[in-house]
């Protein structure tokens, strides 16, 4: 043993680096944990694409909860008063942090006069006097047009790596260069996080890519991310995010009414539980109506949750009240919400992180998603859409949700059946299918169910109504096979070219089924 | 004020610690490996503390500490040993050194451990 045992070493001798979360949200998730404490770290991207703000987001948070002292160091760049001024309208942004736990200095003399020999010692000094646990370099553009050579940047971010662990302060260097060529600095930090942006037709989408991180893995590829007076927030990709859903899934067994007596019998005694069923049918067939009696059977114990992305919720309180159902009163008890994002410029991401926040934040356990086009329209890249709604149910499946979701045909009528998001019906334990029909005149409103993989279900063609307490399913469309797929419309311009061969052939007249047969939903 | 040698083969850290000791007061020296170091301790000024790396090229912390040992004008300088392996395995290895740091290391430690090294075999100051 030697006479002075030092306390030097971090963390024990053979530890973990203990972890500095970002409190940027998303962020840690994508970083699986945070930073590295004492690791030194690069954020580079364009102009604009809000990188003072990420790191300034993370000083002032930090600064909050972990009660870190930060320096926020500026080299050539905005003056600290403008900086602030910038900053006020942040929610993270605390006047009263400033300066004791977040101080701005600027390295400018430092570096001018002395290189970047020189720009070391004085970060050193400024670290050490002020006691920082964390630091922001803003402005390692400049440092690199100051260095003489790669090797000489190389050589001063080496040193910065090396006085970030010895001195347990973890660093952020932000710098505009572009992860198109490899900078020399690249090669030497612990991690690198690109900020960029992107137009999609007219459209802007910011995205955020983790590009290395030493000793710790993270979720690859891009992430979208926004900037608001909240601040800066990340949406981890859900196909990464939930690449293995976060508990496991324990099978389905029991059967949950869908709030339609006549429709569970259809189903073979209701929906089974945590499954995703997709509720596909044109325009005003009654796809929200159905959705809304699901709705309905919510309790204390089973509590319930619309996301739309079309009908606002007064009008489906409206709705629902012309059918009877006191979803107001249930609203009351909390046991119904109603989650309304109108269909605008949404990021696909964060339309799935907020539904699974209000299903996690209440435990959610029928769900209806009204209008997956919604989700559709705001991926502005469709490829995903099927990886993404894969990765999105199997995890509602494993917080044992039972979801319908609604998804609208362009076709009012006609033979085609067309489900309106490629690959969706593959995603969906049960399919169930609304369509008008028309014969003699008049439409019918007929319901089938397409699959129900959990069990025997009744394959029959029904025909509904919708009525002042709801939907009503009635008695099997007998007798007019081939109605839905057109043929039987072939069929009738045949026999009216060919009047005397049909007769031969006899054959249905294409009566509707009997009201008698009608059954009154519960 | 007191001289302190670094033997540090990795530049970041010699440059680290010497920037710090610097700032504390220190006159610092340094060297990339042991038989350098050996060349700085024959050259004099005589320091009053050397802080050295166990792995180095050429000569490591473990020949620069024996051949200091073996030198009467030199066995009693005090040595620190720095090292990314535990103390355990240095000390099969190495004898004779006044205090132990292990890699990665937090600087504010080391600058203090310096001084009381200096301060228990009694510095120049």
């Amino acid at each position: 043993m030697s006479q002075h045992e030092a306390d030097a070493t971090q963390g024990g001798d053979d530890g973990e680096i203990a972890r500095v979360p970002s409190l940027v949200p998303g962020l840690d998730t994508v970083l699986c944990g945070g930073f590295l404490k004492g690791g030194i770290y690069l954020i580079q991207g364009p102009a604009g694409s809000g990188k003072t703000v990420l790191g300034s987001q993370i000083i002032y948070s930090r600064a909050a909860a972990a009660e870190d002292r930060a320096l926020f160091v500026t080299v050539l760049g905005e003056n600290h008063g403008r900086m602030l001024a910038h900053l006020r309208p942040m929610r993270f942004f605390d006047p009263a942090l400033v300066p004791e736990q977040v101080t701005y200095i600027s390295a400018y003399q430092a570096l001018d006069e002395g290189g970047l020999k020189g720009l070391a010692p004085f970060l050193l000094r400024e670290i050490t006097t002020r006691g920082a646990t964390l630091m922001v370099l803003d402005g390692m553009s400049a440092v690199d047009s100051k260095a003489e050579n790669g090797f000489e940047l190389k050589r001063f971010t080496h040193e910065l790596q090396t006085l970030a662990s010895a001195t347990n302060c973890t660093i952020l260097l932000l710098t505009t260069a572009s992860s198109a060529t490899i900078a020399p600095e690249h090669t030497m930090v612990d991690g690198l996080i690109e900020l960029s942006q992107r137009l999609y037709g007219v459209r802007n989408e910011r995205r955020l890519q983790v590009h290395k991180l030493r000793g710790s893995s993270f979720l690859e590829g891009e992430h979208a991310y926004h900037i608001t007076r909240e601040g800066f927030a990340v949406f981890p990709r859900i196909e990464a995010a939930l690449a293995t859903p976060t508990r496991r899934d324990a099978p389905p067994g029991e059967r949950v009414t869908s709030g339609i007596a006549s429709f569970d019998a259809m189903l073979g005694g209701g929906i089974p539980a945590a499954t995703m069923t997709a509720v596909v049918g044109p325009s005003g067939a009654g796809k929200t109506t159905l959705a809304l009696q699901f709705l309905a059977g919510s309790s204390a114990a089973e509590p319930g949750l619309l996301f739309g992305c079309y009908e606002p919720p007064e009008r489906l309180r409206l709705k629902a009240a012309t059918m009877g159902l006191d979803l107001a009163a249930a609203e009351s008890r909390g046991e119904v919400e109603y989650l309304w994002y109108p269909t605008g410029e949404h990021v696909l991401d964060r339309l799935a992180h907020q539904l699974l926040d209000a299903v996690r934040r209440r435990g959610v356990k029928r769900l209806v998603i009204d209008g997956v086009s919604g989700f559709q329209q705001a991926a502005v890249e469709p490829e995903r859409i099927v990886r993404f709604w894969s990765a999105l149910s199997n995890e509602l499946r494993a917080l044992q949700i039972t979801a319908l979701h609604t998804l609208e045909m362009a076709e009012l009528v006609g033979a085609e059946v067309r489900v309106p998001v490629d690959g969706m019906s593959s995603l969906a334990e049960g399919m169930v299918l609304l369509r008008y029909v028309e014969l003699r005149s008049r439409l019918y409103r007929l319901v089938s169910l397409i699959k129900l993989r959990e069990g025997a279900f009744d394959p029959t063609i029904r025909e509904f109504t919708i009525t002042d307490a709801g939907i009503v399913v009635g008695a099997p469309f007998e007798g007019v096979e081939a109605v839905l797929s057109g043929a039987r419309e072939a069929e009738r311009r045949a026999a009216a070219a060919h009047p005397a061969a049909a007769e031969a052939e006899g054959g249905d007249q294409g009566a509707p089924p009997s009201r008698d047969d009608t059954t009154r939903s519960g | 004020m007191p001289t302190v040698l670094i033997v540090e083969d990795e530049f970041a850290i010699a440059d680290l610690l010497e920037m710090a000791l610097t700032d504390e007061g220190y006159q610092v020296q340094h060297a990339a490996n042991g038989r350098q170091g050996l060349e700085r301790l024959a050259e004099g000024p005589r320091p009053d503390l050397v802080i050295t790396d166990y792995m180095m090229p050429i000569l490591d912390g473990a020949g620069l500490l024996k051949a200091m040992r073996d030198t009467r004008a030199q066995r009693d300088i005090p040595c620190i040993v720095m090292s990314s392996m535990p103390e355990a395995n240095i000390r099969e290895r190495v004898t004779g050194y006044a205090a132990f740091v292990r890699k990665p290391f937090q600087l504010a430690a080391v600058v203090q451990l310096v001084a009381r090294v200096l301060d228990v075999s009694g510095p120049e100051s």
